[in-house]
């Protein structure tokens, strides 16, 4: 009787209680004075060990009584798990990022840099992606861009001299006939499931369109959406869907990694990629002969325009605002930049480090291409966007796809959006 | 007893397709997991050629699986237990008890059946962290608690609900308490349910990664399903090593399954005899 | 065989709990016809059981869910970026219903409701089927949980490239004439795909639910069913449907609320809602605005918005399944 309400009262006290007791240390952003806690998304990756193990080689070199911690994060939920920790102002002390709309939008959670990277701003490349208000918020570890890859293989078969690819855009149509003609391949290989293809369609292809001055004008924020050039941009993006030079299905194939697996596998002959983490030189030369990748220009549409290779940082470590070791924290992100770490990345991960002083002579020629390239580059068209904004592309570049919508009517709601962002 | 003439084969044919089609993607996730890298790229459909266990090996040691296997059923097992319990003595007093404010009190559930983690996220870190359960297993065990609760009550309130009254009145003519008829009546005769919704609540538990993830920080508290989300780089391709991981997350759910189905199907009857 | 219960025992109550006319009669505890618990405290005991029993479940929802959804709720009304943390109203609503981005989401939530009707029948009948025992039951109550199992990540590449424009279904198809479909490329098709897939992959789980409830089902109304000669369709609507009718209900919300809250993952992976954004779902939107375009307070907003909804919804259901029980 008596027994029987005490069982239940212990049973219902067990259970409320049974989470309570506490176990386990404190979140990371507790962590000691001799701790520093890194979130990224990349040292998961087998590629990436070496360039871990440099780094903190380099690191411990200089403060060997501190202890460095590595969490990778799945990259679905990076952001978002970022912004909980941002939130709640509790989080880790130095965390990767992906240079542009990425970090601009969370400058506030972030330290400048300026004072710490000062010895590295001439040996690295790339620090513009990383940059807002004209202070500098993480150090670049890769730099991305988008060359034109063409297949040289399927450009014989097609009859063509594979070492003169195409200079304008009326050239480049004939080519693109004779491989249709005499190939299976498409011309393109075009992925805009996630309305990315359009990113790199405008980045890889608008510096045949813009004259130089567009060009600078557009990076530095003074964009004409109804400039003749920049509609001209959007009616490539249309006419190269009509006249049948990409493949089927565009709206429906992933950019990561449908449409980089076509042109792997030789089922189209060019493509606008990447310079590092993937779809770039070293993932093509897995399958096809390295010798057979071929980097061209943007064919040139206006003869005004002078096309230079779309490249910014890729992938950068900046600190945050609210770690108790801001020196510590600095001083672990120029080791996570070192010479000796970035080479074991560019190496293993098959990346464009942002050191401009490695020999990379062993990579192929399509890297040599693309970094003798990198000194007259300029920052890709798409980066100088608001995440909203190139959201808002992706979607309208569908539809003149599928052609729900008009040049037109993309172009105002586009001009509406990039004012207000 | 139970056969209802039907034109048996017209629901069969079709039914034995679908569990083909059911068993495919299983199918094809082993077969995946058997090819290099490089295969399946080039031919992802293709019955692989070798059995390539590497990828089981890489996934199980390169982010170190096995620590994380453990937490997953520390964590699982314990959350699945105690909702089960908690779950089911509310259930029985939703269900049998009468009481002041027992609908209200139904609706309030059903309520908080209806509130997306999303909106709960950053607000439930912050409670978490301020109680010093942040990082903690009873912190994520508690968490899954709360998110699977009222799924768990509103089953066992409508399970409970199609048990006749006359079943607790003879248990009370017994000389049962409440907590008696709990304990003897209840719980033995909610086993399909509560095996169910077990099953359920686990299969949730072991296949969350958001929770996991925002509960528990530090990379040695982390679970198996994080674990195998993060063999997913940015742009990884590697599918093949995902595919293993997803393999060795699912086998547990698998097995649990097929081991207790056939007690779902039919344990009333063992539940009525036993109690 | 205790449990067999007279036929009126089976038929859906009114209320949360027991039929009450049964519960009335039967259950009443203070009655001094009843044995009477043991001892003053015993007493008591038994007055506060349903709170004791209550209590646990109460504090973990309060302190775990309730609480945050208010500070939740609460944040809505503030401002993200340079705004952080003000008070700015009902701007963040202002916004949401101003973006056709998120009303094309709340269309999509009409559309699902619509085919929730669909989701259910599904694993309903295979669960019918099962436990009438058509050949091979016992094989396909194991199999038809699989894909559940599966991470919808994978279950979401898997459908990626079977769905492919250039993919073994449109090869298929043009085997037997029919053009190919761009079943994730076209925005009118997109989303019945996806949510084709989804039920697909969760069907298992209602399987698992209805197959609890049929346990519950009084075989001998069955039986008495096949002696007057009833049809399967007739079985089915007369004894099947009223005898589970908390399971159906159940299983409507808890598979409305899987439609709603879960279908992330396969979205991300299989269209990252488009084409064209025609398969925005709120919970995509939400997660969009948290983590990608860094606007906590705005998916504040969009989550609160989407609780209210589904609630709406939900107890509308509840309301039309109980009256559609007792119509019975």
């Amino acid at each position: 009787m008596k027994r029987r309400a005490l069982w239940a009262a212990v049973l219902v006290a067990a259970m409320t209680l049974s989470g309570c007791g506490s176990a386990g240390s404190g979140s990371s952003s507790d962590s000691a004075d001799d701790k520093l806690v890194v979130w990224d998304w990349k040292t998961g990756e087998e590629s990436a060990a070496s360039y871990i193990k440099q780094a903190k080689a380099d690191f411990a070199e200089k403060h060997p009584d501190v202890k460095v911690e590595f969490v990778a994060q799945p990259f679905d939920q990076y952001y978002t798990l970022l912004g909980t920790a941002i939130q709640s102002g509790k989080g880790p002390d130095v965390m990767l990022f992906n240079g542009g709309g990425e970090i601009r939008d969370r400058t506030d959670a972030l330290l400048p840099l300026d004072d710490y990277v000062a010895k590295d701003r001439k040996r690295l490349a790339g620090w513009e992606a990383f940059t807002a208000q004209g202070r500098v918020y993480a150090a670049p570890v890769t730099l991305q861009g988008h060359p034109v890859y063409y297949n040289k293989s399927l450009y014989k078969d097609a009859g063509l001299d594979p070492e003169e690819p195409a200079t304008t855009w009326r050239e480049f149509l004939d080519d693109c006939k004779a491989i249709a003609e005499k190939t299976k391949a498409s011309c393109l290989s075009l992925g805009n499931k996630e309305g990315i293809g359009i990113q790199f369609f405008l980045s890889g292809l608008g510096p045949g369109v813009l004259t130089p001055q567009e060009y600078d004008d557009w990076i530095a924020g003074k964009r004409d959406w109804n400039s003749p050039h920049v509609r001209q941009i959007f009616e490539l993006w249309k006419e190269a869907e009509d006249v049948g030079l990409n493949n089927d299905g565009a709206n429906s194939t992933a950019l990561f990694n449908d449409a980089f697996a076509r042109f792997q596998s030789g089922e189209a002959a060019h493509i606008v990629g990447l310079m590092s983490d993937v779809g770039h030189w070293k993932d093509f030369s897995e399958f096809l002969d390295p010798d057979d990748i071929g980097v061209m220009r943007a064919p040139l549409v206006n003869s005004e325009a002078d096309p230079a290779l779309p490249y910014d940082g890729g992938i950068g470590y900046g600190v945050a605002e609210w770690t108790k070791k801001p020196k510590l924290a600095a001083d672990l992100v120029r080791s996570l930049t070192s010479k000796d770490a970035l080479k074991a990345f560019y190496a293993d991960a098959g990346a464009v480090a942002s050191d401009t002083t490695l020999d990379v002579s062993g990579g192929g020629q399509a890297l040599t291409t693309i970094v003798s390239e990198i000194k007259t580059g300029k920052p890709a068209l798409h980066v100088a966007l608001s995440s909203k904004t190139l959201d808002l592309m992706g979607r309208l570049s569908q539809q003149i796809l599928s052609g729900s919508t008009s040049v037109d009517d993309a172009l105002r709601k586009l001009a509406d959006s990039d004012q207000k962002g | 007893m139970r056969r209802v003439r039907l034109r048996v084969w017209v629901v069969a044919v079709p039914m034995a397709a679908l569990a083909v089609a059911t068993i495919y993607p299983l199918v094809f996730t082993a077969n995946v997991a058997m090819k290099t890298r490089h295969d399946y790229i080039l031919d992802r459909f293709s019955l692989t050629s070798s059995l390539f266990w590497d990828n089981i090996a890489t996934a199980w040691t390169s982010v170190g699986l096995g620590r994380y296997f453990a937490n997953s059923v520390i964590v699982v097992a314990s959350a699945v237990a105690l909702l089960l319990l908690i779950g089911s003595m509310a259930g029985f007093a939703l269900s049998h008890l009468r009481f002041r404010g027992s609908r209200a009190l139904f609706l309030c559930f059903l309520a908080a059946l209806f509130i997306p983690f999303q909106v709960i996220m950053v607000p439930l870190a912050r409670v978490m962290a301020d109680s010093g359960l942040m990082d903690t297993y009873p912190g994520l065990i508690l968490a899954y608690v709360a998110q699977f609760l009222p799924f768990t009550i509103f089953l066992m309130t409508s399970y409970y609900s199609g048990i006749p009254g006359e079943i607790m009145d003879a248990a009370r003519i017994d000389g049962n308490t409440t907590y008696g008829v709990y304990r003897r009546i209840m719980l033995p005769i909610g086993r399909p349910a509560l095996l169910s919704v077990g099953i359920l609540n686990a299969l949730f538990c072991w296949n969350d990664v958001l929770i996991s993830l925002l509960m528990m920080p530090s990379p040695e508290h982390r679970t198996l399903m994080v674990g195998v989300t993060s063999l997913r780089g940015q742009y990884s391709d590697d599918i093949p090593t995902f595919a293993s991981g997803v393999l060795i997350a699912a086998l547990p759910v698998l097995v649990l399954y097929l081991f207790f189905q056939r007690q779902i199907a039919d344990g009333i009857t063992a539940g009525a005899t036993k109690g | 065989m205790p449990l067999r219960g007279s036929p009126s025992s089976v038929r859906p109550a009114d209320s949360g709990r027991t039929d009450k006319t049964q519960a009335g009669q039967r259950t009443r505890r203070t009655d001094p016809g009843v044995p009477a618990p043991r001892g003053i405290s015993g007493q008591r005991a038994e007055r506060l059981a349903p709170y004791i029993l209550l209590a646990p479940a109460i504090a973990i929802v309060v302190a775990f869910r309730l609480v945050p959804l208010l500070m939740g709720v609460n944040f809505s009304f503030t401002g993200d970026g340079e705004r952080d943390g003000t008070a700015v109203g009902l701007d963040n609503y202002a916004e949401l219903f101003r973006d056709p981005l998120f009303r094309t989401a709340l269309e999509n939530v009409g559309l699902l409701v619509l085919l929730l009707p669909v989701a259910v029948a599904i694993p309903g009948l295979l669960a019918t089927f099962i436990y009438l025992r058509v050949p091979g039951h016992r094989i396909h109550r194991s199999v038809y949980f699989f894909p559940a199992v599966l991470s919808p990540v994978l279950v979401g590449a898997i459908f990626n490239l079977l769905l492919a424009f250039d993919g073994p279904l449109n090869a298929a198809l043009g085997n037997t004439g029919i053009d190919p479909v761009d079943w994730l490329g076209d925005p009118d098709i997109a989303m019945f795909t996806v949510v084709g897939v989804h039920v697909w992959a969760t069907f298992g789980m209602a399987l698992v639910v209805f197959l609890a409830g049929f346990s519950t089902l009084d075989a001998t109304l069955l039986d008495a069913a096949r002696v007057d000669g009833a049809s399967l369709p007739q079985v089915i609507w007369h004894v099947i449907v009223p005898g589970l009718s908390r399971t159906l209900q159940f299983v409507f919300v808890t598979t409305m609320i899987g439609m709603l809250t879960s279908m992330f993952g396969l979205l991300y992976v299989m269209t990252s809602g488009g084409p064209e954004g025609a398969t925005y779902l709120p919970e995509y939107y939400i997660w969009v605005q948290q983590g990608e375009m860094n606007r906590p307070a705005l998916a504040s907003a969009a989550s609160t918005v989407l609780f209210l909804l589904m609630l709406v919804v939900g107890l509308a259901q509840i309301a039309l399944l109980r009256r559609a029980g007792r119509e019975h």
